[in-house]
């Protein structure tokens, strides 16, 4: 049997103030390899988590009860300063866990904390990007770098402190599928070179070939279990080919956003449509102007140049992060909220309700949404702005932190607008998503739209661009 | 120049725009400030967003002197004096003065400015003496998350404005206020979780840049000490250094050993900005 590097037994969390615990009665063992940790949103993967590396229940508070050993330490009550030479943690938000704003001094910030003389910082500094094979990111500002370098920035920052455990929570749910790869490659290194690796994640596919070890929490109870039964969790694909109506919405000759790295507009020409019950999948690498081509479909942003149509009726909207947005004192209030001023409506809490069933948040809906779980949120954030009958639906990255639940809970919801006539527009990085729900799916590339023929795969970010070609709802 | 130099630099320029109520020194020091910051500033850097709350904040201290201080000679309007607070005269001494305030405040902003749009985050906290570093971590986090909450504020008033929120009135933007000020909040939150899962917190850090020293910045910091000190010193002298343009307006006095104190500090706007960088 491999030697332990992590021991938790019968450890059970509460979080302040809250009655249930997040984790219950808690016995596991982590060795070297790769762990991978499944399970629903709200189940307690991020209190897990944290409770390896001390910040569960150190940063966070509440009462806790039986006994952990991470690396050698108590992680209950080892100071963290002292933990985080032994453990690191990455977290999902590439952006709200950067200290400094330049790639070297972001991976030495851990080194120059635990008091190293300066020459074993550069060493070790090196030695990070290195194993990463980032060095060429090494004088570069961390806001010029993709999301996944971003991540792997990060995850060199915690190897330099050569911990003996790393763990990563949810560290691709931002990424693209190129950025997702090489973390995801990162990790897999990591993991052979003897530590352990911890990774929380969704979307299990691309991890389940390689794990050691798959934990699944729900509930704040976790078990070991196998990769059969993880499999068939896997969100199932169906086929859905509705044929549109009629075109609901269409661009032409859009020029949009900012200016982008060549002076122009991020998005120059565009001519785009799509069809009442139809769903279109924006897809492209982070950056490639998807966010943009959504918020000038939605008249957020002014198209510098052609027309923009829209249905009449109402546009959702639901943007990246869709959680910042919520901020009444209940989950009912917020989605009532959207059908009062959607206009008069025959039966605003009945149909609150139902959404809310749809996304499996009845037993949610007096909670204050900002205290549920990051995939809770998302939920109670889709169901805000999904309820009634939106004429055209824009949504953002919808599946960001989702679980298989919410992702089905999503996919019924497209499933029920479109059958009602709503057209759907979804920029995604999720294939998987895009796959399922899609009737056409467009690829955004260095400022230009071009459809993927069906059943292709769309092409990477540095393959020249074709010229921009009208497309209208078949 | 060493981030240490440019924290002195910034210290001297605020003292000095706030030594005095001369807006002949305050106009000369935010121009200096300015002369720097432009010499200085990195490619893709906005100057737009600044020079908007400089207007903004000049902009308002006047505003709110004319309307509140009701003294001066030259009435320029009147308005009901049963208005509370801002009803009486308003007059061209209290505007002048207001506009002084602005000055100051330009001037001071102008200061501080290299802080955050010259130097890196990581900069600010090498140019803090040991005992204040975590102050400096503090302030470089703190600038870290400007950006965020911009960008909060775009999508949350997006997100709303599609659920059929419109702006009418103070109260109505709560429902865009509330959630960014909310998201910023467990924004810091989130931050100081991961910073503290990187040790942050422990006993004294060390430093991972080598602390430069040059004497370009032997002389920056000998002008710029020398530019406060002058002002410092005139006024503990009891030399008069200040303007007060009540109950009638007059010109500012000016002094040339503090005019030559103030064009210290545009220093390093006159050296090659890569220097040292």
């Amino acid at each position: 049997m491999p030697r332990s590097i992590a021991r938790l037994e019968g450890v059970t969390y509460w979080y302040p103030g809250d009655a249930p615990p997040a984790l219950s009665a808690v016995d596991l063992e982590i060795g070297p390899g790769l762990t991978v940790v499944a399970g629903g949103s709200g189940g307690g993967k991020s209190t897990l988590l944290r409770l390896l590396d001390g910040l569960v229940p150190q940063f966070h508070g509440g009462r806790i009860a039986g006994s952990a050993t991470v690396a050698g330490l108590d992680p209950l009550r080892t100071p963290i300063p002292q933990l985080a030479q032994r453990v690191g943690l990455v977290f999902q938000d590439v952006e709200t866990q950067s200290v400094y704003g330049t790639v070297e001094r972001e991976v030495a910030f851990g080194l120059e904390n635990a008091t190293l003389p300066r020459t074993e910082m550069h060493e070790r500094v090196d030695e990070a990007l290195a194993s990463l094979s980032i060095e060429h990111l090494r004088g570069r500002r961390l806001a010029t770098l993709s999301g996944g370098e971003r991540q792997r920035v990060q995850l060199a920052a915690v190897l330099a402190m050569r911990p003996a455990l790393v763990a990563l929570d949810e560290p691709t749910s931002q990424l693209d599928p190129e950025g997702s790869e090489a973390v995801l490659a990162a990790c897999l290194r990591i993991a052979r070179d003897g530590r352990a690796v911890v990774v929380a994640e969704h979307r299990l596919e691309s991890l389940l070939a390689s794990a050691d070890r798959l934990l699944q929490v729900e509930g704040g109870r976790v078990s070991g279990t196998t990769e059969a039964a993880l499999r068939r969790a896997v969100v199932s694909r169906t086929s859905h080919s509705p044929e549109p109506l009629e075109a609901a919405w269409e661009m032409i000759g859009v020029d949009a956003g900012p200016a982008g790295p060549r002076g122009a507009a991020l998005l120059e020409g565009i001519s785009l449509a799509g069809g009442a019950g139809e769903v279109v999948a924006l897809v492209g690498p982070n950056g490639s102007g998807k966010t943009t081509l959504l918020r000038t479909l939605a008249g957020l942003l002014p198209a510098l140049m052609g027309t923009v149509r829209r249905p009449a009726g109402r546009t959702a909207y639901l943007p990246q992060n869709p959680g910042a947005l919520l901020h009444l004192p209940s989950v009912r209030a917020e989605v009532e909220l959207t059908l009062r001023r959607a206009g008069p409506a025959p039966d605003v809490t009945a149909s609150a309700g139902a959404m809310m069933a749809a996304f499996g948040l009845t037993h949610l809906a007096g909670r204050y949404p900002r205290d549920l779980s990051s995939g809770e949120r998302q939920r109670a954030a889709l169901a805000a702005t999904l309820v009634g009958s939106p004429a055209l639906v824009l949504l953002d990255e919808p599946t960001r932190g989702m679980d298989l639940a919410a992702r089905r809970s999503l996919a019924a919801a497209v499933h029920s607008l479109t059958e009602r006539g709503s057209a759907v527009v979804i920029a995604t990085h999720d294939a998987d998503l895009a796959t399922e729900l899609a009737d056409r799916t467009i690829e955004l590339r260095v400022g230009r739209a071009i459809e993927v023929e069906p059943g292709a795969t769309p092409q990477t970010a540095a393959t020249p661009p074709a010229a921009a070609t009208p497309q209208a709802p078949r | 120049m060493s981030p240490r130099t440019w924290l002195i630099w910034s210290l001297a320029a605020v003292t000095v725009a706030v030594s005095t109520d001369n807006p002949v020194y305050r106009g000369l020091v935010a121009l200096a400030a300015l002369n720097v910051l432009l010499t200085w500033l990195p490619p893709g850097r906005r100057m737009k967003p600044l020079a908007v709350a400089l207007v903004i904040a000049a902009a308002l201290a006047a505003l709110i002197n004319v309307l509140a201080s009701h003294t001066g000679a030259d009435v320029l309007a009147r308005l009901p004096s049963d208005w509370p607070l801002v009803g009486g005269a308003l007059t061209l001494e209290s505007l002048a003065f207001g506009s002084d305030v602005g000055l100051g405040l330009v001037a001071a902003l102008l200061a501080v400015a290299p802080l955050s749009m010259v130097l890196e985050p990581h900069d600010v906290v090498d140019a803090m003496p040991g005992p204040l570093e975590r102050t400096g971590i503090a302030v470089a986090t703190s600038l870290n998350l400007v950006s965020g909450f911009g960008r909060t504020f775009t999508a949350v008033s997006d997100a709303q404005r599609m659920r059929g929120w419109r702006p009418r009135g103070i109260r109505s933007w709560s429902e865009v206020l509330v959630p960014v000020v909310l998201t910023a909040i467990e924004d810091s939150v989130l931050l100081a979780e991961a910073m503290e899962a990187r040790g942050f917190g422990a006993a004294r850090r060390t430093s991972y840049a080598a602390t430069r020293w040059s004497r370009v910045d032997s002389a920056v910091v000998a002008a710029a000490l020398g530019s406060a000190a002058l002002f410092i010193g005139f006024r503990l002298a009891g030399v008069a250094i200040d303007w007060y343009p009540y109950p009638i307006l007059y010109l500012p006095p000016i002094n040339p050993a503090l005019v030559a104190g103030c064009l210290a500090l545009a220093l390093p706007g006159f050296l090659p900005a890569e220097r040292g960088r």
